[in-house]
């Protein structure tokens, strides 16, 4: 069970960015992906969500196959570079999105996430207050309360000074192997790969064809 | 498919709704006449007033341009340069005349000129032009000097603000250092220098782009033209008056021939216009670093007495006319003694509606009716054909949503009083029931202000990160929930921006309104208060009945604009 990418394809118009890729994850595995920006990282994370189509391959998740399943179904949960908050709803309001439905709330859940990600007090702070690393948080409370069957972290701490990083990386792992979450973090900072992964992957070794251009 | 239909349906119906109108009366209008737009252009001069209205549009037009621009630009000038303390409080006040509606202005002005009035008082009589103006009439020699006088003045009045807030900014926001440098060298040593090599490449576009507008608005302005120069004809007071004649087969042809060829010489000057500003827009873009307000403020300091005295008499210039006019409907003149009181009976009167076919409370029932139509209309569509425009942008069909984006800018090119008889001549000539339909000038509306709704959010919808999408998807939220959840939200402000705008321009509304309501009992409130302006004034409550009315209009826009001010920003808060 986990995740199991087979001969995976991208391209955009000629261009393949993702080429032949093939990749295995446990159930529980946090597995890191290093390479330099531009590689086709990013495009890779936004396939397996279903942000973008894939030419060819097959995407399979605990099982079962993912890559004709819309993004909205596929259970994923991803982390974006810059935090997505949204700017109408304060500190609680985003974390809340996670559901779909105000019947779905599960609060007890959402306050322990809170208390967890060290946000308590700050429920009801308007986002632009936040600082980088707090934005980071919410935006991983959210998804931690999505329960994804996986998680897909797109460089999030990038923006961060590097102490901030790496201090939020171990966090980040110490809450994702607490709760048995797979998750693919995809960087270009050796140490963060090392921090967070149980195995470090270089995008090389994914496509021995080389680095593409994004 | 189903993206598709979305994409398809408000565009076709939106296209249809501005272009079939007007397709519909150009079709009849060349069938009663025989001419195509094009020949009846060089036929307006048929008509008997035809080439004194075209001469009169274009030198008022032009004359109120200048004017503007004489009175705006020291303000923008002195309010750009210096620290002000309450700027927003000034801002907001010489920006209250362009909100204002047009038949509220024309109030305000009459308030003012009339017997009794502030400028009479004072010895400037601009109706009657005796004194003063009578003698600069006779030196000058034009006809109904006083007259042009007031509506020049008006016309500067009410787009004064399109020219502090063209150019201000601009002053405003250029780095100190630039100006100080350009002193240092030998091209910029006396202020005249500076203000010809410096200062003028640099405000030349936003002060040619105030130019424009403010020329095209006077060039298409109606209800003032109707009441502060009653004995000149402009092209768009014309068409208006002899619209209804038009259209009939067989029947005073000269007036479709003049209706064909005015709205066609009319379209060329809006489009002509426009397109120009726009060319001069993109060719002189200057890439210019800029600085924030404040700063470039602080490095000038607090203004001298002049600019003090400049911005004050700006400030009562502003809000003069909107005064006068409220307190012209409590203060009663007598006729047989000349003498004034106090009183609050035309207020009565007004509410009773026993001088006109509707009270105040029916007529802003109608009027908050059709602004309410014409919200949901001209923002629901204005919504779907921004998006689908954005969408096809996103996919890179670039040239379809370009093509689809200019034609949805066409009524910008067309006037109040144009799209009342399109509608008129287009559309109720073919299908007369119409002319039962209460809900009529809701259409003519929507046409006029769906452009700035599409204006307003297609730009804020190109500034969306897409990340908010893909989060939403990640999130598991289908398309309507993060149409709902997310799309809306985010455009907020935007959408409560294009909301107040389409209402308030709904509300004062009167070219088309008063080319398809007249005398009816669906009167909106800047027709009932024309129809009341238009009475004998035999009885001494009618100037203040209408005075009344159009102070409830004048509240009722502004009273829009606070409410849309309050909802506008994002204000955080949970589910």
């Amino acid at each position: 069970m986990g995740l199991t990418i087979q001969d995976l394809n991208v391209s955009f118009g000629y261009k393949y960015v993702v080429s032949n890729l093939n990749l295995e994850l446990d159930s529980s595995e946090i597995v890191a992906i290093l390479g330099p920006s531009g590689c086709g990282k990013t495009t890779l994370l936004r396939t397996i969500a279903g942000l973008q189509n894939q030419s060819s391959g097959q995407i399979t998740l605990n099982g079962e196959r993912i890559d004709g399943v819309p993004c909205e179904s596929r259970g994923i949960g991803m982390l974006f570079q810059r935090p997505v908050l949204f700017p109408f709803k304060d500190l609680l309001g985003n974390i809340l999105f996670a559901y779909q439905k105000k019947n779905q709330r599960d609060m007890n859940e959402v306050r322990s996430v809170i208390q967890e990600m060290g946000l308590e007090g700050k429920e009801h702070q308007a986002i632009e207050t936040l600082s980088g690393g707090e934005a980071q948080r919410v935006v991983l409370a959210r998804a931690l309360l999505t329960k994804p069957k996986l998680l897909l972290l797109d460089e999030p701490l990038s923006a961060l000074d590097v102490d901030l990083r790496r201090k939020i990386a171990k966090e980040m792992r110490l809450t994702l192997k607490t709760r048995g979450i797979p998750a693919i973090h995809v960087t270009h900072d050796p140490i963060e790969a090392e921090i967070i992964g149980d195995r470090v992957i270089h995008w090389t070794d994914l496509q021995p064809g080389g680095d593409n251009e994004e | 498919m189903r993206s598709t239909v979305v994409r398809t349906v408000p565009v076709v119906l939106y296209l249809s709704m501005i272009l079939l109108p007007l397709l519909f009366a150009v079709d009849r209008l060349m069938l009663v006449t025989g001419s195509n737009p094009v020949e009846s252009v060089f036929q307006i001069d048929e008509h008997p007033f035809g080439s004194d209205a075209v001469k009169f549009t274009f030198v008022q037009a032009f004359l109120s341009a200048i004017l503007t621009l004489l009175i705006g630009l020291p303000i923008a000038w002195w309010l750009g340069r210096y620290q002000w303390k309450h700027i927003g409080i000034v801002r907001a006040a010489l920006t209250l005349p362009f909100v204002t509606p047009s038949i509220v202005a024309a109030m305000g002005f009459l308030a003012l000129i009339k017997n009794g009035g502030l400028l009479h008082s004072i010895g400037i009589d601009l109706r009657t032009e005796t004194g003063i103006i009578g003698s600069l009439s006779s030196t000058i020699g034009v006809e109904n000097s006083g007259h042009i006088i007031a509506l020049l003045v008006a016309h500067a009045w009410f787009n004064l603000a399109l020219v502090i807030r063209f150019v201000e900014p601009r002053i405003a926001t250029l780095p100190p250092r630039y100006e100080d440098a350009f002193r240092m060298l030998p091209v910029g040593k006396t202020p005249f220098d500076r203000l010809a090599k410096f200062w003028w490449p640099m405000l030349k576009i936003p002060i040619l782009s105030a130019f424009t507008f403010t020329f095209l608005f006077s060039f298409t302005s109606f209800a003032l033209v109707r009441w502060l120069a009653p004995n000149m004809w402009t092209l768009e007071a014309l068409m208006a008056t002899v619209g209804g004649s038009a259209g009939i087969p067989g029947y005073r042809v000269e007036v479709s021939r003049f209706i064909l060829g005015a709205a066609t010489l009319q379209a060329i000057v809006l489009i002509a216009a426009l397109g120009l500003t726009s060319r001069m827009q993109q060719r002189n873009f200057q890439e210019t670093e800029l600085v924030s307000e404040g700063y470039s403020r602080t490095m000038n300091g607090h203004p001298g007495i002049l600019p003090k005295i400049g911005v004050f008499m700006a400030t009562i210039f502003a809000l003069a006319p909107l005064v006068f006019m409220a307190l012209s409907s409590v203060r009663i003149r007598n006729r047989t003694t000349d003498s004034y009181r106090w009183s609050l009976e035309a207020w009565e009167y007004a509410f009773q509606g026993d001088l006109s076919y509707v009270s105040v409370p029916e007529a802003l029932t109608n009027s908050l009716v059709y602004a309410t139509g014409c919200l949901l209309l001209s923002c629901t569509l204005g919504f779907f054909v921004a998006h689908s425009i954005h969408s096809l942008e996103k996919q890179n069909r670039k040239k379809l949503a370009q093509t689809i984006d200019v034609l949805s800018m066409l009524p910008l090119a067309l006037s109040g009083v144009m799209v009342g008889l399109g509608v008129l001549l287009g559309t109720l000539k073919i299908w007369p029931e119409l002319f039962n339909f209460y809900g009529l000038p809701i259409l003519p509306h929507a046409m006029l202000t769906t452009p700035f709704v599409i204006r307003i959010l297609l730009p804020a919808m190109r500034e969306i990160d897409p990340d908010y999408e893909a989060m939403g998807m990640v999130l598991g939220f289908n398309a309507i929930q993060r149409f709902l959840k997310i799309k809306i939200p985010l455009l907020k402000p935007q959408i409560v921006v294009a909301s107040a705008l389409s209402m308030a321009f709904s509300l004062g509304e009167f070219g088309a309104s008063w080319v398809l309501l007249r005398s009816g009992a669906w009167d909106t409130l800047p027709v009932l208060v024309d129809q009341l302006m238009s009475r004998p004034k035999y009885f001494e409550l009618v100037t203040p009945i209408a005075m009344a009315s159009a102070t409830v209009l004048m509240c009722t826009t502004f009273l829009l604009f606070v409410i849309a001010e309050r909802f506008r920003t994002h204000k955080g808060g949970g589910f």
